[in-house]
């Protein structure tokens, strides 16, 4: 076997090395499955890679399906800073992801990365603030988030700021069991319509329903209990809001579960298409570099389908992609100087509009993904049209005279409505999905990681590297008649309680 | 006397946590260079002749003694991922130092020494400092680089701290490089020894939210 040949065998291959695969590939691994990770990209992440500014723009003007379009409106004059030139020059500094996301504090991927023990590879800033535009000025303002915010807040009346802690309290002790009153009347009916009639202020209904609850016009009432709710229940662990954003941009997440996966075996190859998949008697084999491999089973991302699994008859019913993407690189920030104190941090809003409206992120350098000075905003819709074409109405109401943005992009990250062919071994990944954190991929991961492996356990906890007993090493520390006082009075302990 | 114990691993906190500095050091150069070798000589004194891929470890963390400071060092191997060129961009990330091992009976492993030294300059932080090692200067007599090369290297390249050559097999220099290393990391972080950005996150670790003002890792 030469140096640079791979085994010829393989558990599981997986193509693409986006978010959702890349879940799938470390959970086999961790279970013992020996795994084969290729992406034909030279980069980590497909769909949900970051890339630097230069890297950025040739990503987008090498993608035909994203219909990209790209627009310089930098200052060029003797006297000013941020010439395009300069910018390019900070090009390392930063990290434009193609999916930019913001994670609940206690959400379901805060929840996997801790309980897999995956979280000692990235950092996080919790975002400074959650806003909602006020269309009374045309300005953002922070929603206030924790008791002391409310109090605290200078865009609110007393009388508001006794209404909104009361209505939030009263969503925060919602039972289904005993429905209050208040709520009876409204249960299945339009949520916008129960906070009408709770005689609250336009300022209030509108901090409610699309930025706290994020909520459509058209959601329930039911609907609107749950998210606020969940909301609230975010709130106090990290920072004033109940959000976390990856540092050096999303584009990190995928690269951890890669990590993961390699420490536990895997084997990871960028830059090498496959070709010539076949599938026989329970096994598949590939060629890759002219060498044929042999795997048991494939996953593959739906972004990057290979050509043998496409088919024309058997569509799949699941819709992923279909973003509408707008990058804006801003010399000063959106948003009053006490929205960007201190330079700036993460800056949330949720806008409203037709087809599910708008996130929209403002990034500062403390977020590790663009250069001190400068601000990277990130706007995210459903796609319906062109991208700039949907991106209009919020591009309109944020980048007024004073925040002309000096470099605009917009693309689309394409829908697959492709058609492929699946069997019990080869399995899909679905791409993106519009929401704001990454509930429904981490479902299609376990969804898929169960399919292939249904009787195994989807990424226990990987064990601190002070608790693995290399081979020849003593082996004392975890004997059991050496256990330390304290802890074996312990495990006694909740033995007894057991008997009990 | 009750011993402080980690509430989630029930793992007792040594009095090796009580350290003053808390350096992260990332391993890259070729695959076969005696990386894994070089982190198990310094960390438990041994040396594995053929030593296979260690399933499962992830990093290796080491306190030693300098000028009377404890200095913890965190030391991250590649985990394979360097044999197709693939190290991840966020195994660099938050790296206080680098160690690039070349293999001085491996000429190639040298003429490959300024494909990691872009990766280093595309993605650390500007204040990394990094340290070229020659490994397996034990096989004198297949010697391919000569030291004055590395050397010359070095001037070369301002970001190299120092170069130095080493045997793990032999135990040569292996304490020397890291001691080196943590010393020089030490040196400039004086007078900023809080051990972390108050703003970062770290995920696990429960901590308050007072004590995390906006960013943290999610122990």
């Amino acid at each position: 076997m030469g140096e640079n040949s791979l085994p010829g065998e393989f558990d599981l291959l997986v193509q693409g090395t986006g978010f959702t695969e890349s879940i799938v590939a470390a959970a086999a691994s961790r279970i013992g499955k020996t795994v084969l990770h290729i992406d034909s990209n030279e980069y980590y992440g497909g769909q949900w890679a970051s890339f630097n500014l230069e890297g950025f723009q040739k990503h987008l003007s090498e993608s035909p399906n994203f219909q990209a379009t790209q627009n310089w409106n930098t200052d060029e004059s003797e006297t000013s800073e941020w010439t395009k030139e300069n910018i390019l020059k900070t090009s390392r500094r930063f990290s434009i992801d193609l999916t930019p996301k913001l994670l609940f504090s206690r959400g379901k991927l805060v929840k996997l990365l801790i309980s897999s023990n995956i979280c000692r590879y990235a950092e996080f800033r919790a975002a400074d603030n959650v806003c909602t535009f006020e269309e009374s000025t045309s300005s953002l303002k922070s929603v206030p988030c924790s008791r002391t915010d409310v109090f605290n807040s200078k865009d609110l009346t007393i009388i508001e700021k006794r209404l909104l802690m009361k209505l939030l309290n009263s969503f925060l002790n919602y039972k289904d069991e005993e429905v209050p009153e208040e709520f009876k009347n409204y249960l299945g009916k339009p949520f916008l319509e129960f906070l009408k009639f709770q005689r609250l202020t336009p300022k209030i209904i509108n901090n409610v329903m699309n930025s706290i609850s994020m909520c459509d016009e058209d959601a329930l009432l039911e609907e609107g209990i749950e998210k606020t709710k969940n909301f609230l229940l975010n709130l106090g662990f990290y920072g004033n809001t109940p959000f976390l954003f990856p540092m050096y941009g999303c584009g990190e997440i995928p690269q951890c579960f890669c990590r993961l996966c390699a420490v536990f075996g895997g084997v990871y190859c960028l830059k090498k298409p496959i070709s010539k998949i076949e599938e026989k008697d329970d096994e598949i084999s590939f060629t890759t570099d002219n060498q044929v491999i042999k795997a048991k089973k494939l996953v593959f991302g739906s972004s990057n389908i290979p050509e043998e699994l496409l088919s024309s008859e058997k569509k799949t019913d699941h819709c992923c992609g279909g973003l509408s993407r707008g990058v804006f690189i801003l010399e000063k920030p959106l948003g009053s100087e006490e929205l960007n104190s201190g330079g700036g941090g993460v800056n949330f809003l949720k806008l409203p509009g037709g087809n599910g409206g708008a996130f929209i992120l403002q990034l500062s350098h403390y977020s590790g993904t663009c250069p001190k000075g400068l601000h990277l905003v990130h706007i995210t819709s459903k796609s319906s049209s062109t991208p700039s074409d949907d991106l209009q109405p919020f591009v309109e109401k944020l980048f007024t005279d004073e925040h002309k943005p000096l470099y605009t992009a917009y693309f689309t990250l394409p829908s697959c409505s492709s058609k492929v062919s699946t069997t019990e071994n080869i399995v899909e990944c679905c791409g993106t999905f519009f929401e704001l954190d990454y509930d429904k991929s981490i479902e299609n991961a376990e969804m898929v990681f169960k399919k292939l492996y249904p009787d195994e356990e989807f990424l226990p906890r990987a064990p601190d590297p002070e608790e693995i007993i290399i081979e020849n090493e003593d082996p004392t520390a975890i004997s059991e008649h050496t256990l330390p006082e304290d802890l074996k009075a312990q495990l006694l302990l909740e033995e007894s309680s057991k008997e009990v | 006397m009750t011993t402080t114990r980690n509430p989630q691993t029930l793992m007792a906190i040594s009095p090796e946590e009580n350290f003053d500095f808390l350096f992260k050091i990332v391993l890259i150069g070729d695959a076969g260079t005696g990386k894994t070798c070089v982190v198990s000589r310094f960390k438990n004194g041994k040396y594995e002749e053929s030593h296979g891929s260690t399933i499962g470890v992830d990093f290796s963390l080491k306190t030693v003694n300098i000028e009377g400071k404890q200095v913890k060092l965190q030391i991250w191997d590649t985990a394979g991922q360097e044999r197709f060129r693939t190290i991840t961009q966020s195994y660099y990330r938050s790296a206080n130092g680098v160690i690039i091992v070349y293999d001085i009976a491996k000429r190639q492993t040298f003429t490959n020494l300024q494909k990691w030294i872009d990766e280093v300059r595309r993605y650390t932080g500007s204040n990394v400092l990094l340290i070229l090692v020659g490994n397996k200067c034990d096989l004198e007599s297949e010697r391919e680089v000569e030291f004055s090369e590395a050397e010359a290297m070095c001037q070369f390249v301002p970001e190299i701290l120092f170069v130095m050559e080493t045997s793990a097999k032999e135990n040569k220099n292996i304490e020397d490089a890291f001691v080196c290393l943590a010393a020089e990391l030490m040196k400039r972080h004086v007078g900023n020894n809080v051990q972390n950005d108050e703003n970062l996150v770290n995920l696990g670790q429960g901590k308050p939210v007072s004590s995390c003002s906006s960013s943290c890792n999610l122990t």
